[in-house]
């Protein structure tokens, strides 16, 4: 499945970079994170608890980031298992400036497996578009 | 809404048999006083909840159970390697040569091969402790390349399902009958192809499966209750797998909400959850949820054909070539594998082709099994034969009814050998198609869709001639025997308790049954009990499935009265003094005229039986009988659909504006459930042509697995039928019965696909998948206006 979202963060790219790549940032501003482990450069493992229908349950997994290019871009790349099935795939993420903000383009290709495909595509378009736009909306607010 | 065209029929008046009667079965259910599976409650039962893969295909590396145990209130949680050694293997009854089988566990072993396989069970005190305790089991899967189309499966480098088997080829069969199919080809003036596909459906019966199992240490016995059409064929197959002997064993179906084939099986967790109660030392009770029901129970279809027609230009059929890709699942259930060989038998429909050469291949891909659902084979062939008459009469722009009246077999042709190698019982299948353009109001179809056609509507006419195949079966053609059981006993009180070896699971038999009994026997129905679904009270039995209830194991029961009438009239003529010959029979009453005045009736006769003291030397008391039923063939029901449809030009949506079915399944026991019968089956055909259709994505995810996602359609989605039928008995049995399970989803199909593609005709469109939903139906019209 192909996902593309945008979406707007006041603060310039290298910020928003700086905030993407900071575990600490990504503990308070990801949905749902209960813990965030680093395991190694740019590695995390997490727990996530989701409450967004169809997706509800807590999910484990692993996170990478990779193709680095501060400010402009970076690579995520991701697999979580949990009750309802698992997540996996990557995304990519750029970021552009647009006057005093930063836009991001996310260009994901997620592969859900179990529950969560057999309740159709689109609600899981919508739970991602909405876990999306709180992860944003908290960036925002939790930049330094 | 149109009224009901039965007047529902006084109880009191006889004869019962063909008559409208309301059924017998209905009150408990619809006041929800019927037992089903999740209604029994046994003291210390425990709810067992089954993991799944969320992965088409797999190795499982790991699989940690122990958060998953140490949640309070869970009793076990098992894996394959736990229980695979006492569960058996799945069995799969079909005798194809060649076939090549995966050994299919109760529980995966190293690897999953389709979404909803099972991996593990959990054991708990309630049922959500044990949904709880599923989750909380940690499962390290390491994904391995996925096969979901069949037709790519074959090709080389495909993706293996079973890398052991060496090929996702299952087996390939080939049916070939009549006359030589080259020499046919060759004569022909033209070759007309086609090619279909006859989309996936997932069955969805209201109640989803469930088993709860109870083991007697002490006794070594076990009682399994499962949401079952075949409780005895179970008994035969379970013994093997979980080691209790078949003696030992009771299978009890309850009320069962729905079956149409895909409760024709013998499942998984039929054993799985009998080995957790031997286990446990506890009854264990499992139900299946709708999500797991889509993905874990059979589906059905999915099967996509190229078709060749050898022509004369005069309409002449030479020959029919077909080369047909099933696709089978990953595994094997009960009857996989010969479900699209039913195809392959009635491939010529109610037609003379006098050549015929068919090529089945039988493909794994990792998704669920396919199997029989309701018409296994049939509609597949009715679609194909039917379609094919209607693209043939276009391309040599003949009456498509000409066509098929010409290639029908006689009155006088029957028993009518076909090319496929079956032999047609009886049929009349002209007076059907009369009959049904009689009901349609024919000519007036033609004007008012040359009226729509003028305003620049787009509407269709289809029609549909099909015949069918019943009454399952000869036992030479059934994997497990074909005959039916059947005891009838007088007790002491004249009442009469009827055990039948088939399953009624929604048919009526309770009803059609009694209806017969009462009149043979002379006794009123209501003192008229038929008992079924239990192996102790039923010992023997091949249950429900095929429209084999009536024909079959009614005939067993009708065998067993003329025993027990031939019994009664040896005491009969012993309190007349006189010999059985000159003792007359009618109506419940037992006459001598010229002999005696004396008229004895069966409290009087019954009693005697029991009582046992005036009976006359070498007769035995009691008064029962019981019987099996070998049928010599099958029986052949036919009929002609007729459908009409406005499409909407603006949104794609068919509205059906006329449906005509006209049903010849012999005589009618009681024609308000052959109606609901047809009813029923049309609406699975409006559901298969206008809406359903089972979707796995390329990673072999099931995105159709709830209601949300496949369609089923609705009361607003059916139009009001008009039902008619012609009446041609049968050779094979007493009755006459034919069977009518099946027939509306076999004739249905056809009319209404070939009513949307006559729709679409002056547009030029000439093929269309099914299902023709209206994005597709929508698509269609705007690429050709």
């Amino acid at each position: 499945m192909k996902l593309t979202l945008s979406s707007t963060v006041p603060a310039d790219p290298s910020r928003v970079f700086a905030a993407l790549t900071d575990p600490e940032v990504l503990r308070r501003t990801i949905p749902g994170c209960e813990t965030l482990t680093a395991t190694g450069p740019d590695a995390y493992e997490a727990t996530l608890k989701i409450g967004v229908a169809g997706l509800k349950g807590t999910y484990t997994g692993k996170a990478a980031i990779t193709d680095q290019r501060p400010p402009e871009r970076l690579t995520l790349s991701f697999e979580g298992k949990g009750g309802p099935g698992f997540v996996r795939g990557s995304a990519a993420i750029t970021l552009t400036a647009d006057g005093d903000a930063t836009r991001v383009d996310c260009a994901a290709d997620v592969h859900v497996g179990g529950l969560i495909a057999a309740i159709g595509s689109r609600l899981v378009d919508a739970a991602a578009r909405k876990l999306a736009d709180d992860f944003f909306r908290q960036i925002g607010s939790a930049l330094p | 809404m149109r009224r009901r065209r039965w007047p529902v029929a006084d109880p009191n008046t006889t004869p019962y048999v063909g008559r409208a009667m309301k059924r017998i079965e209905d009150p408990r259910l619809i006041r929800g006083e019927g037992t089903y599976t999740d209604d029994l409650r046994l003291p210390g039962m425990v709810h067992a909840a089954i993991l799944r893969s969320p992965h088409a295909h797999a190795r499982i590396r790991k699989i940690d159970t122990t958060a998953a145990k140490a949640i309070p209130g869970v009793v076990a949680v098992l894996t394959g390697a736990d229980v695979n050694a006492s569960c058996g293997l799945v069995p799969c009854a079909a005798a194809i040569p060649d076939l090549k089988a995966p050994k299919h566990t109760v529980l995966a072993g190293d690897r999953v091969y389709f979404v909803g396989h099972a991996v593990a069970v959990a054991v708990a005190s309630d049922p959500y402790i044990a949904r709880d305790a599923i989750e909380a089991i940690d499962v390290d899967y390491d994904p391995l390349p996925v096969v979901t189309n069949a037709e790519d499966a074959v090709k080389i480098g495909s993706p293996l399902t079973h890398p052991d088997l060496g090929s996702n080829v299952a087996y390939t069969h080939n049916v070939s009958g009549g006359g030589n199919i080259d020499e046919a080809f060759r004569k022909a003036d033209r070759i007309v192809k086609h090619r279909l596909y006859h989309q996936r459906l997932t069955p969805m019966p209201i109640e989803p499966r469930g088993v709860v199992a109870s083991y007697h240490t002490g006794e070594g016995t076990l009682t399994l209750w499962t949401a079952t059409q075949i409780p005895h064929l179970i008994r035969t197959l379970l013994p093997g797998m979980i080691g209790v002997p078949e003696n030992k064993m009771r299978i009890v179906a309850p009320e069962v909400g729905g079956g149409f084939g895909a409760k024709l099986n013998v499942y998984p967790e039929e054993a799985l959850i009998a080995h957790l109660a031997m286990r446990l030392h506890t009854p264990v009770k499992w139900i299946e949820s709708r999500r797991d029901n889509a993905a874990a129970t059979i589906h059905g279809r999915d099967q996509v054909g190229e078709y060749e027609v050898a022509v004369k230009n005069d309409g002449t059929i030479l020959g029919l070539k077909s080369k047909t890709i099933a696709d089978l699942g990953s595994y094997l259930q009960l009857l996989t594998p010969a479900v699209p060989t039913l195809t392959g038998l009635v491939l010529t429909g109610c037609y003379t082709i006098p050549a015929v050469k068919m090529e089945i291949v039988g493909v794994y891909t990792n998704k669920m099994a396919t199997d029989a659902y309701r018409g296994a084979g049939r509609p597949e062939a009715t679609y194909l034969i039917e379609r094919l008459m209607d693209v043939v009469a276009q391309e040599l722009k003949i009456d498509r009814l000409d066509l098929r009246l010409k290639h029908f077999p006689a009155p006088g042709d029957f028993p009518f050998p076909t090319s496929c190698g079956l032999v047609y019982d009886s049929g009349n299948y002209a007076a059907a198609l009369t009959k049904a353009k009689q009901l349609a109001n024919w000519d007036q179809l033609l004007k008012d869709r040359a009226a729509a056609r003028a305003a620049g509507k787009l509407s269709g006419i289809g029609v549909s001639t099909y015949v069918e195949i019943c009454a399952m079966g000869p036992s030479k053609a059934m994997p497990a025997g074909g005959w039916e059981w059947g005891c009838v006993r007088m007790e002491i009180s004249a009442k009469v308790t009827v055990i039948t070896g088939v399953s009624p699971h929604g048919q009526g038999q309770e009803t059609t049954f009694a209806q017969i009994v009462a009149d043979r026997v002379g006794v009123p129905i209501e003192d008229v009990v038929i008992l079924h679904g239990d192996t102790s009270v039923a010992h023997y039995g091949r249950d429900t499935y095929g429209s084999r209830g009536t024909a079959v194991g009614g005939t067993a029961i009708v065998m067993c009265i003329d025993k027990m009438i031939a019994k009664a009239k040896t005491l009969a003529a012993h309190l007349f003094e006189t010999t059985s010959d000159h003792v007359v029979f009618e109506n419940g009453r037992f006459t001598s005229p010229g002999v005696t005045n004396r008229v004895i009736t069966w409290p009087e006769l019954a009693g005697e039986f029991y009582v046992a003291k005036n009976l006359p030397p070498g007769l035995e008391p009691g008064l029962e009988a019981s019987s099996f039923f070998e049928p010599q063939n099958f029986t052949f029901p036919f009929g002609t659909h007729i459908c009409a449809v406005d499409l909407d030009r603006d949104t794609g949506h068919v509205k059906i504006t006329k449906y005509v079915a006209v049903d010849d399944c012999g005589p009618q026991i009681n024609p308000l459930i052959v109606e609901g019968q047809v009813q029923g089956g049309i609406a699975h055909s409006i559901g298969q042509v206008l809406f359903e259709q089972t979707i796995y994505n390329e990673d072999g995810q099931l995105v159709t697995g709830e209601f949300m996602d496949y369609a089923i359609p609705r009361a607003h989605d059916i139009p009001d039928y008009i039902l008619g039928s012609t009446v041609t008995p049968s050779p094979i049995n007493p009755l006459g019965v034919k069977g009518v399970g099946e027939a509306g989803t076999i004739g249905a199909t056809p009319a209404i696909a070939n009513a949307v593609m006559d729709a679409l005709e002056p547009l030029g469109i000439t093929h269309m998948n099914l299902p023709m939903t209206p994005e597709k139906v929508w698509q269609a019209i705007k690429t050709k206006t």
